[in-house]
């Protein structure tokens, strides 16, 4: 058995049909004021239904934005990402500093190539060797005297050896 | 960028030997002899002390006369004399190893020897003249 109250919001709701509907309006002290209630809550309820469309609305563009505050930050994470990778890739090697770079490593490398062909190059050390070209001895002053030629290759030192050359007296060695 | 180019460019510069500046020769009459007490050896033979010592057997060397020349073009001349000899040495052009030299010992004006050589710039030349007293007279020149 329903109550008085349910039976009014199933009236309202326009739920109530046949001898029920007849019943309950017969039953109604105002049916005038009651038919005013029902209009005002119909558009009440259109109201709300308005309202809460209104809502469903703004959640979805919340979500909406939601997501596109998601998306942008996963954008900017990748890119932040992708920044950090390309700066750890070419934080110094620069094309300038490259181009520098190859410049020092091709001074240097001709440096030490010209300082090792000068100094270990033991093909052409003979040429870095002191050479006598030619030797005479005053044939009249010194008939008996001949020449020599010696290198001691440790010191590097070439001697001119003389054998022969008259004798002085100790009196020559004066400064 | 300059900044990074004078080290590179003075790099470049030093190790090219053809760019090298002038050098000096030092000419030297030594009196080489056995002694008791022998004196410490003068420093411009410092390093060839060892090939002195062996090759002619004596302790003691002693400079009688000495001179110093710096080579600019490689063509000067020059004289080491002592009280009765002078080494004239003349020379006659710079190769990438040295310079070519004519030497003239004298004996007072007497030519006793003379030699052409090729000095490189990084073996010295020992000339042996004539015994003098008990010891030897030598000729010494070294690219300092």
């Amino acid at each position: 058995m329903k109550t008085f109250e349910e039976k009014w919001t199933a009236w309202l709701d326009g739920q109530l049909s046949g001898r029920e509907l007849a019943e309950f309006e017969a039953s109604l002290p105002d049916k005038a004021a009651a038919e005013a209630e029902k209009t005002g809550a119909r558009k009440l309820r259109q109201l709300l239904k308005d309202e809460l469309g209104v809502r469903a609305l703004k959640n979805e563009e919340f979500f909406s934005h939601q997501l596109r505050e998601r998306v942008a930050q996963q954008r900017d994470e990748a890119t932040r990402t992708s920044a950090g990778r390309r700066m750890e890739s070419s934080t110094w090697w620069t094309i300038p500093r490259l181009l520098w770079t190859g410049t020092v490593s091709i001074a240097v490398f001709l440096v030490c190539t010209v300082l090792v062909m000068h100094d270990k190059s033991p093909s052409e050390e003979s040429q870095y060797l002191t050479q006598i070209l030619n030797a005479r001895v005053d044939p009249i002053v010194s008939p008996n005297a001949t020449v020599s030629i010696f290198e001691v290759k440790q010191d590097r030192v070439t001697v001119l050896w003389t054998e022969g050359l008259q004798s002085l007296p100790a009196d020559y060695a004066a400064k | 960028m300059s900044p990074y180019l004078i080290p590179v460019v003075a790099l470049i510069i030093s190790a090219t030997p053809g760019l090298k500046g002038a050098e000096t020769v030092w000419s030297g009459l030594v009196i080489a002899e056995n002694v008791a007490q022998p004196q410490p050896i003068p420093p411009e033979l410092t390093r060839i002390e060892g090939s002195l010592k062996k090759f002619f057997g004596y302790n003691q060397f002693q400079v009688i006369g000495q001179s110093q020349k710096t080579l600019k073009t490689g063509q000067e001349d020059w004289l080491a004399t002592s009280k009765f000899f002078g080494l004239h040495v003349d020379a006659r052009g710079e190769t990438e190893a040295g310079y070519v030299l004519n030497l003239k010992l004298y004996k007072e004006k007497e030519l006793l020897l003379e030699t052409d050589t090729k000095l490189s710039k990084r073996s010295p030349l020992v000339i042996k003249g004539p015994q003098v007293g008990s010891g030897q007279l030598l000729l010494v020149l070294v690219v300092q």
